[in-house]
């Protein structure tokens, strides 16, 4: 059952298009990647879902309700990316406040502040001053302020961009932990191989519009790259691959050409070794999402059905 | 909403808004009290008949009084429009808004929550200053302020038409821009009050038309006038046998109530500030943030 549905989703500041037509749909209980260059609409369009911004057209809903609705909020945490905290409360206080606005009453506020704070590495730090937090800590601060509703879902821009690697990898391991507890998280980042790590699926956004929309084995699949170590290959044998793999190159022992698929891979070693190859090392080319980014994003726009 | 007028109340209180006007109004309120005692003292002097002294002495104090509500009002609605102008505009600037906003809060309930809590400070403040006022002057004089309640209200009337004014202001303009506006318009009705009451000193219908048409732009500078005839109007005016014959309003000029606002005037300020109240969450209601 799908979580967020995006339907022919458009939003026009003036004469600038920030989305258009943009149509997604994500289940419960996955890790939902949003992918885009600077300026392309992922922004505005998680800005749409959490209610900050009225679409000019189209339609939205998180958790069944529109993002306006306050009973859709309840079940909604956000971390925005250029956000700040009121600087005069400590860390447990702004986070309490937060489960208040939730929801929580006094005591269990308190209580709920703390266990997030502990969650978010922070359990030692909610007495100082929120002025005082580094912008590490005042991102933890913010990943703790959009859980401590117990959200069913979490949108999260940019959630480990001031955070070293230690603080990374601390983040991904709470995001897996809230993905196997069943929560939908909403990830809008720019740290490509963050998204591969920890996403089910992904949309990458051009220019306000998707242009693709999958799980990443589905993106990843496709076209794939092999390097091939041998000896023995022919000048015949070898015009013949060219006629059927036309970017085949030989380079002393090193073959490289692209297959239309891994799984093409094995016939292709065969057909070597039936030619009278002897083949000593046979690597085959990862796509990565960086690969299918650069590619989808210099190339075209995929419409939505 | 009453969640978000605490957190606005604790905030003022917390980032020392109030500690630094309650040290400026000290220091305004010593400087006040020094020249009140000096003036008092040094007239009572001039006078050989006793009833004649009293009554000399009653006026002033009644004067002065009005002068240092006068004076004070400007360092209460300094203070509304400098709290209330980065209330929306300035937290979407700074980004504190946006953790706010996704909350189950509706934006209603957001902007009223800051109104009320802002208000209730700036009560508080406008309070305290007022009764601080009064009680230098029953502290010198042994005088009870006439009208003291009414007049407090009139006092604490005033900040909150700016903060309604200045709060419609934040949803729509930047900090900086609401600040112009807010206290621009402040600035206006304030001339447009005095044209008011120079026009009525000097006869001109149509200057005191002007006046009335800015007091109904923002109706800030009619809650003092109404406020100084309450207090004014209460102490008796000459008889001119014993007593000498004057109107204590002539003595204030400008800055007294020749032109006093009407009870209509009182009801068109209160629904003015739900006017502006209504408006500031309309617009909030529809903007992107």
């Amino acid at each position: 059952m799908a979580i967020i549905e995006v339907r022919n989703l458009t939003k026009v500041y003036g004469r600038q298009v920030a989305c258009r037509d943009i149509c997604l749909f994500v289940e419960e209980g996955q890790i939902f990647g949003l992918l885009g260059p600077n300026g392309a609409g992922k922004s505005t369009l998680v800005k749409i879902l959490v209610g900050l911004v009225y679409p000019t057209a189209g339609e939205a809903k998180v958790a069944g309700y529109a993002p306006q609705d306050l009973r859709g909020r309840r079940q909604v945490g956000f971390l925005p990316e250029n956000f700040r905290f009121h600087s005069w409360l400590t860390g447990k206080e702004l986070v309490a406040f937060h489960a208040r606005l939730a929801g929580l009453d006094g005591k269990a506020a308190g209580q709920r502040a703390y266990e997030v704070l502990e969650l978010v590495g922070l359990a030692g730090e909610g007495q100082k001053l929120v002025a005082n937090y580094s912008k590490g800590m005042q991102q933890r601060l913010g990943l703790a302020a959009a859980l401590v509703g117990d959200p069913r879902v979490v949108f999260l821009d940019e959630p480990t961009s001031a955070l070293d690697p230690l603080g990374r990898r601390q983040v991904r391991e709470v995001l897996l932990a809230l993905k196997e507890a069943g929560k939908t998280i909403f990830l809008n980042s720019h740290l490509l191989s963050e998204v591969e790590q920890v996403c089910d699926r992904v949309a990458i956004i051009n220019r306000g519009t998707v242009v693709a929309d999958g799980r990443l084995d589905e993106l990843q699949a496709g076209p794939a790259t092999a390097a091939i170590r041998l000896d023995g290959l022919t000048g015949e044998l070898a015009a013949k691959l060219r006629l059927r793999y036309p970017d085949l190159q030989l380079e002393g022992d090193r073959l490289t050409l692209t297959l239309n698929g891994r799984e093409e891979i094995a016939d292709f070693v065969a057909r070597l070794v039936a030619g009278g190859c002897r083949i000593y090392e046979v690597t085959p080319g990862h796509n990565s999402l960086e690969d299918i980014f650069v590619h989808l994003v210099r190339e075209g726009e995929l419409v939505c059905g | 909403m009453w969640l978000m007028a605490l957190f606005t109340f604790r905030e003022a209180w917390r980032k020392k808004v109030v500690l630094v006007a309650g040290l400026l109004t000290l220091a305004f309120l010593a400087l006040y009290g020094t020249g009140l005692h000096f003036v008092l003292d040094s007239d009572r002097a001039n006078f050989a008949d006793p009833a004649l002294a009293d009554f000399i002495a009653l006026t002033e104090t009644i004067l002065i009084f009005s002068m240092g509500v006068y004076l004070s009002s400007f360092l209460v609605a300094g203070l509304a429009i400098l709290s209330a102008v980065g209330s929306i505009a300035g937290e979407i600037e700074n980004g504190t808004l946006y953790p706010l906003m996704v909350r189950p809060l509706s934006r209603r309930d957001l902007l009223l929550g800051k109104f009320f809590g802002l208000a209730a400070m700036l009560a508080t403040y406008a309070a305290l200053f007022f009764l601080a006022l009064a009680g230098l002057i029953y502290w010198q004089t042994g005088l009870v302020i006439p009208g003291l309640a009414p007049a407090l209200g009139l006092f604490v009337l005033k900040p909150m038409v700016l903060l309604s004014v200045t709060l419609l202001g934040t949803t729509r303009l930047t900090t900086l821009g609401n600040g112009v506006f807010a206290f621009g318009l402040y600035s206006l009705a304030v001339v447009g009050g005095k044209m008011e009451q120079i026009g009525v000193l000097l006869g001109s219908t149509a200057t005191v038309y002007t006046g009335v048409v800015t007091s109904l732009i923002l109706p800030a500078d009619a809650a003092y006038r109404r406020l100084v005839a309450t207090v004014v109007d209460r102490i008796a005016t000459g008889n001119g046998q014993d007593l000498p014959f004057f109107n204590p309003q002539n003595i204030l000029g400008p800055f007294g109530s020749q032109s006093t606002p009407s009870d209509w005037m009182l009801v068109y300020t209160l629904a003015y500030i739900v006017f502006m109240l209504a408006a500031a969450v309309s617009t909030f209601k529809r903007r992107d943030i």
